[in-house]
């Protein structure tokens, strides 16, 4: 049995919910469904014409409509096949008998602002509905006690019926119980858009439908449904004649305005219906656009299909054209995908985590990625920023493969020691005996395995809230992100290091392959652990192609909160959405 | 058949585009891209606030005088040509309601860029938060200060302290105090931050314009930050959307749409 089902609108108004246990609005289950559409669009499954999740404790179906845009929801217990099927008969019947109650039409109607306007001058969107209202209440409850589960998986209630049917009628009549009982089952899925592209049984069966209808006006199968009374059987007759009138109705009109009127509006009038040919055009060219940014090719097509799925259905302004619109829609698209779902502001966790009182825990981050792409250079980057914040930082040298990694950090601690201290000798050890001086130090302990790495992250923690650092950066070594055997020690490490921040370093050069790369690192911590954050370097020199910053954000959800721009120390930044998005859009 | 009306369709159109070109580069002269960001010049109020402060709940209530169930929001909630009954000559304005998701608040940002007559801004809190966990709805504020206070005389803000009715809440003036701590904190952090990228980061040889003025007011952070010295005035007052108990926003409302 389902949890819930709920109608509301993408302004966060319920307009109606529904539970099969009579409790109230679980608008927490809801609003973490909403929460995963707004955070990882890239991430939800579609299943034909409805998106399906899975999320903690529960799963969710729903529909987007267009014209109003209304969401209908079904929350359930889990995903299994039998559920999926019952929330996916729940908002068939759901939304095709809003439809079919013009429910759709008033909200329309009251959106447009030609409702009546209360004292406010405003109108509410169900304003005048709540009769039509009542009644899909009354309808929805008599229908939803028909699909519960059993029942409505057809061949229980299929056989159910026919053996109840024999005993009392004989074999001939029999035969047509069985068939009357099947037909019915289709007429409770309800109506099928045209624009359904969901399976094609359910087509098929929408002829048989009519035979239904005509057979139960002649009263032939009263045992089959002999556990209703004779109200309910005959307001469910109503109810399915009234779907399959909408129905009808439904798939005469669509036709778009077409001629020279139609391509007026698209082009210049503005107030025009989106239909998917008017898009395809635009969308291909924004493809393109994309692409030669670097964009992969399937970020793209995730991109244009949310401008796809944001614009079918909907109207233009006034005076603006259908690719204006679009690319509004994907300026959009681009904006919310680049923008962190989070508020991350380090220098307060970093506080936070050091903080005054008792001993001091040192904030730490590691760095990981593809060999060469700048981990080290960004780590030492990432190290002088912390300096300049009067942050004792230990960096340590967790590349135990690749020779000369320890000297190359070292260099970079020389340098950042002399920046920080003028009188700083080089090659000179600190009162501890290290490389570095008071503020920053390079924690080495040579080169070997990855069980050497483990090791080596330990000794360092223990060894930095000893000496009271406040921050550890550990560089790792660069891995082949298809290499399982060198991905593979990423999660002991992740486990025993338990780094506050995992960073991956992705360079903008790479293009493509970054999806991939992404989606490995990210996958390579397990379940439990994700990246936290991507550092984007070498952006100074791939110009406007900033694709790969897309690609990466769109195989992980993860965002970007830094970006190179140069091979000094002073050449990070803070990512800024709004240059990103100009970039790409230009 | 088509080709015919294609023809027909060229004439037609040089003649339409003149006419409409007028309307269409007024339109759209003051940003490159239509549709969302078009710049608003009506008199405006906005809501805003983190999420599920009970700023949807804010916007139902003024709007239907109802409390209606709501579930997060992933648009804008829209007025045009509201009226609070009480208002002397009946003002009409705008009355908007954004969402608080921190990937959807490019939108309110946006039209903060773009109004050019904001009588004032409704900044939602849930007061039963803990005040020692404000420092995102700090931030938050923070932001919408950074854009409202370009104007000459900034905006005026009240943080509506919903939820009043509940036990756990706090008085408005503790989660003034709070905020304003808050926001002093994070203008110290902000300058230790790390610079955002611009276009000469990236593209040698571009210089950035000097003459474009400044997205958003940088505050200085060497000395306390207070709300007082700000150009908009910063009021706190409880209330609670759920008892309809909002005759205090409402006042505050009236007053400001009168001038
Ligand atoms: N132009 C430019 N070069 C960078 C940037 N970041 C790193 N590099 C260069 O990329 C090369 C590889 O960097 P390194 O840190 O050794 O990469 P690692 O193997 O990932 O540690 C070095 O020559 C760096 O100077 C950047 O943001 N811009
Ligand atoms: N106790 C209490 N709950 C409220 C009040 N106002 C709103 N809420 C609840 O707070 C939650 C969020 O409200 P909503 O308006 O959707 O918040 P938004 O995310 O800021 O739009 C809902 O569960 C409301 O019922 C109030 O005054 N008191
Ligand atoms: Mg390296
Ligand atoms: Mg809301």
């Amino acid at each position: 049995m389902i949890d819930q089902f709920v109608v509301f609108t993408l302004k966060g108004q319920v307009l109606y919910h529904f539970n099969p246990q009579g409790r109230k609005l679980a608008e927490n289950h809801i609003n973490k469904v909403i929460s995963h559409l707004i955070t990882s669009p890239s991430k939800k499954e579609e299943s034909g014409k409805y998106l399906l999740f899975k999320l903690d404790n529960f799963a969710a179906a729903c529909f987007i409509g267009k014209q109003p845009p209304l969401v209908y929801l079904v929350t359930y217990a889990a995903q299994d096949l039998e559920l999926n099927q019952e929330a996916e008969q729940v908002l068939d019947l759901g939304f095709g008998l809003w439809d079919s109650l013009k429910l759709n039409n008033s909200v329309l109607q009251n959106l447009s602002g030609k409702g009546v306007k209360n004292r406010h001058n405003y109108t509410w969107i169900l304003e005048g509905c709540d009769s039509n209202l009542n009644k899909f209440d009354e309808y929805f409850r008599a229908k939803f006690s028909v699909i519960k589960p059993g029942k409505a998986k057809g061949k229980p209630s299929v056989e159910g019926n026919a053996s109840k049917g024999s005993s009392l009628t004989g074999s001939k009549n029999n035969k047509k119980t069985v068939q009357n009982a099947k037909t019915r089952k289709w007429g409770r899925d309800g109506i099928i858009e045209e624009t359904n592209v969901g399976d094609s049984s359910a087509l098929d069966f929408s002829e048989l439908n009519e035979e239904a209808r005509a057979s139960s006006l002649a009263e032939v199968d009263k045992e089959a449904f002999g556990t209703f009374t004779e109200k309910g059987e005959f307001l469910i007759n109503e109810i399915d004649e009234l779907l399959n009138k909408n129905k009808a109705e439904a798939s005469k009109k669509g036709q778009s305005t077409g001629g020279a009127f139609g391509f007026l509006q698209k082009h210049l009038l503005g107030n025009k219906k989106i239909t998917k040919e008017d898009l395809s055009k635009v969308l291909e060219k924004f493809r393109q656009k994309l692409i030669s940014k670097n964009v992969a090719p399937e970020a793209a097509d995730h991109l244009t299909s949310r401008v796809s799925q944001d614009l079918v259905g909907s109207t233009t302004a006034n005076w603006t054209s259908v690719e204006l619109t679009a690319r509004d829609s994907l300026q959009k698209s681009l904006t919310e995908i680049l923008t962190p779902g989070v508020s991350v502001d380090l220098l307060r966790e970093i506080q936070q985590k050091t903080g005054k009182n008792g001993k001091k825990t040192p904030y730490i981050f590691s760095v990981v990625g593809v060999n060469g792409v700048g981990k080290s250079t960004n780590l030492s980057k990432l190290a002088f920023w912390l300096l300049q914040n009067n942050l004792r930082v230990l960096v340590v040298a967790c590349d135990t493969f690749r020779s000369g990694a320890v000297e190359q950090l070292r260099v970079h601690v020389e340098n950042l020691a002399q920046l920080t201290d003028e009188a700083h000798i080089r090659g000179s050890k600190n009162r501890r005996g290290k490389s570095g001086n008071d503020h920053i130090e390079l924690f080495e302990a040579g080169y070997g395995g990855s069980d050497l790495v483990t090791k080596i992250a330990k000794q360092a923690i223990k060894y930095a809230s000893d000496q009271n650092f406040d921050v550890v950066l550990m560089d790792t070594a660069g891995r082949r992100h298809n290499d399982p055997t060198l991905m593979s020690p990423l999660k002991p490490f992740a486990d025993q290091a338990k780094p506050d921040k995992i960073i991956m370093v992705g360079e903008a050069l790479v293009g493509t392959d970054s999806v991939q790369q992404a989606k490995n690192f990210n996958a390579a911590f397990g379940k439990e652990r994700n990246l936290d954050f991507f550092i984007i370097s070498k952006c100074d020199t791939v110009g406007e192609m900033l694709g790969t910053m897309v690609n990466m954000v769109y195989a992980t959800g993860i965002p970007i909160l830094f970006v190179g721009v140069g091979q000094t120390y002073t050449d990070l930044r803070t990512l800024s959405v709004e240059w990103a998005v100009d970039t790409l859009m230009s | 058949m088509l080709e015919l009306s294609n023809s027909v369709l060229v004439a037609l159109l040089v003649a339409l585009i003149s006419s409409a070109v007028l309307l269409i580069v007024q339109k759209n002269s003051a940003n490159v891209i239509p549709g969302y960001k078009v710049s608003n010049r009506d008199p405006t109020f906005i809501i805003a606030g983190p999420t599920y402060s009970g700023k949807t709940g804010l916007f139902n209530l003024l709007t239907t005088d109802g409390h209606k169930p709501t579930v997060m929001s992933q648009e804008p909630n829209v007025a045009e040509d509201y009226m609070l009954p009480s208002t002397a000559k009946s003002f009409r304005f705008k009355l908007m309601e954004f969402p608080g998701h921190f990937k959807l608040r490019y939108r309110l940002y946006d039209t903060l860029k773009d109004s050019t007559s904001l009588k004032g801004l409704i900044f939602v809190v849930d007061s039963t938060v803990d005040p020692q966990k404000l420092t995102e709805t700090a931030e938050f504020l923070y932001e919408i200060l950074g854009l409202t206070e370009r104007f000459p005389d900034g905006v005026d803000i009240l943080i509506a302290c919903n939820k009043s009715e509940s036990f756990s809440s706090r008085p408005p003036l503790k989660i003034r105090d709070a905020l304003e701590k808050e926001i002093g904190k994070i203008i110290e952090r902000r300058v230790k931050s790390l610079a955002s990228v611009k276009k000469a980061d990236t593209t040698s040889g571009v210089e950035d314009e000097d003459g474009a003025p400044p997205q958003s007011v940088e505050f200085q952070s060497n000395h306390e930050f207070r709300f007082d010295a700000l150009d908009g005035n910063v009021d706190a007052m409880d209330g609670s959307v759920l008892k309809g108990q909002i005759e205090k926003w409402e006042c505050w409302i009236d007053e400001r749409a009168v001038n």
